[in-house]
């Protein structure tokens, strides 16, 4: 790992730790390990404290299960250039996140790629605040 | 339950004594407060053409993260060992991996000091005889009183508390009491109802307010607690104050001081924009 890189993860560590606790503790999340879950839209709910973005996975046997991941609210969603209609229900997506502790199909979204390889960076407006 | 130090804050058991000495050292506060405005025959802030002669605070700020002066750490409240024990106890469970979290995970607001570190949109306006905070965390306001009035006896205690103020020059200095029980900032310390908050508020430079904050509190700590908080101005233009509605669609739930949370496809998640005859069972 570059002197860089470890340096924008602590960065990066830092603001979800200081926006997290602006609501609620962070704890039930698992910052030391990432999933990647396919799926479809099924809602964007565009609303503080937190933004929730519910979607619909489907495995190879064709059973589905709902997961649901945690977003910024919509003042920091608005300034990392994700609106309301980012995502759209229907609309086939990929999100990385750090999952609940406990298990269950949920999840703090890391960011999340469209289907046109476009990738939203909840965070991005939060760093640094001015521009 | 290790996490219950918010269901057991009565602090009136713990300082009736305090409470006399701290009334004792805030009334000649109060009574200094219209003394610099003397030379005027009205308050600075008054009217409109007094509030022309104030800074200008316009625009939309955000506390900076870590707040104070660049590389400043900030000072840690000098609990008393009562409420230096109940720290200890929720910050051990937080170690211990235990989701340790106050009442805002429920929508209940921070309160002062703590609503002023929160990391959203802030807005100040001014009108004759008050300056009033627009916050959008929890769709909070601070009207702060600058037309030389005095706080209330036997007051309601809120969230924000009840705050008077005057402008030294181009500062804003603000006195604040009759808060509730509330958590001093992020460290997970707790301040009484007997807390008293001065705070000094100035324009430092074009881009910057900055807020020096100092908590005076006879139930919960030993010495006044100082801290100097500084907000930056957003430059989007299009960023305005939002509603914050918290209950829209909070699905955090916190209990006996741990948050947990529900899912839509769980039998105890609720629907808020749904009447509970609506719920699924």
């Amino acid at each position: 790992m570059t002197t860089f890189r470890r340096a924008a993860l602590l960065a990066a560590a830092l603001i979800v730790a200081a926006q997290a606790v602006a609501h609620h503790s962070f704890a039930m999340f698992d910052r030391n390990k990432e999933v990647t879950i396919k799926g479809t839209v099924k809602a964007f709910n565009y609303t503080n404290p937190h933004s929730w973005l519910d979607i619909i996975v489907t495995d190879d046997k064709g059973a589905t299960k709902e997961w649901s991941f945690e977003m910024e609210g919509p003042s920091s969603l608005m300034r990392s250039g994700i609106k309301p209609g980012s995502l759209k229900p229907g609309e086939k997506i990929t999100v990385k996140a750090w999952p609940l502790r406990d298990g269950r199909p949920a999840g703090a979204a890391i960011n999340i790629t469209k289907e046109d390889g476009t990738v939203l960076d909840p965070r991005k407006g939060l760093r640094p605040p001015t521009t | 339950m290790a996490g219950s130090r918010f269901v057991s804050l009565s602090t009136s058991t713990l300082a009736s004594g305090a409470l006399i000495a701290t009334l004792a050292s805030v009334q000649p506060a109060l009574a200094q407060a219209p003394s610099k405005a003397s030379s005027q025959s009205s308050p600075q802030g008054d009217t409109w053409a007094s509030i022309m002669k104030l800074p200008d605070w316009g625009g939309i700020w955000e506390v900076t993260f870590g707040g104070g002066p660049r590389g400043a750490r900030p000072e840690a409240p000098a609990l008393t060992p009562a409420y230096e024990a109940k720290l200890k106890e929720y910050q051990d469970a937080q170690k211990r991996g235990e989701i340790q979290d106050t009442p805002a995970a429920n929508c209940v607001p921070n309160g002062m000091p703590a609503i002023m570190t929160q990391p959203y949109p802030m807005e100040i306006l001014f009108t004759p005889g008050k300056v009033t905070i627009m916050i959008e965390a929890y769709s909070q306001w601070r009207q702060i009183f600058t037309d030389g009035r005095k706080h209330p006896e036997d007051p309601d205690l809120t969230f924000n508390g009840h705050s008077i103020g005057h402008w030294e020059g181009d500062t804003l200095v603000v006195d604040t009491v009759s808060l509730r029980e509330g958590i001093y900032d992020r460290t997970g310390a707790i301040h009484s109802d007997k807390a008293h908050v001065t705070e000094r508020i100035r324009k430092i430079n074009a881009d910057t307010i900055e807020d020096q904050i100092v908590v005076e509190d006879p139930v919960t700590l030993t010495k006044p607690w100082h801290v100097t908080k500084r907000y930056k101005k957003l430059k989007d233009p299009s960023l305005r104050i939002d509603h914050w509605a918290c209950e829209e669609d909070n699905r955090a739930v916190f209990k006996d001081g741990s948050t947990d949370i529900v899912l839509p496809t769980e039998s105890r998640y609720k629907d808020p924009s749904k009447p509970d005859e609506e719920q699924k069972k």
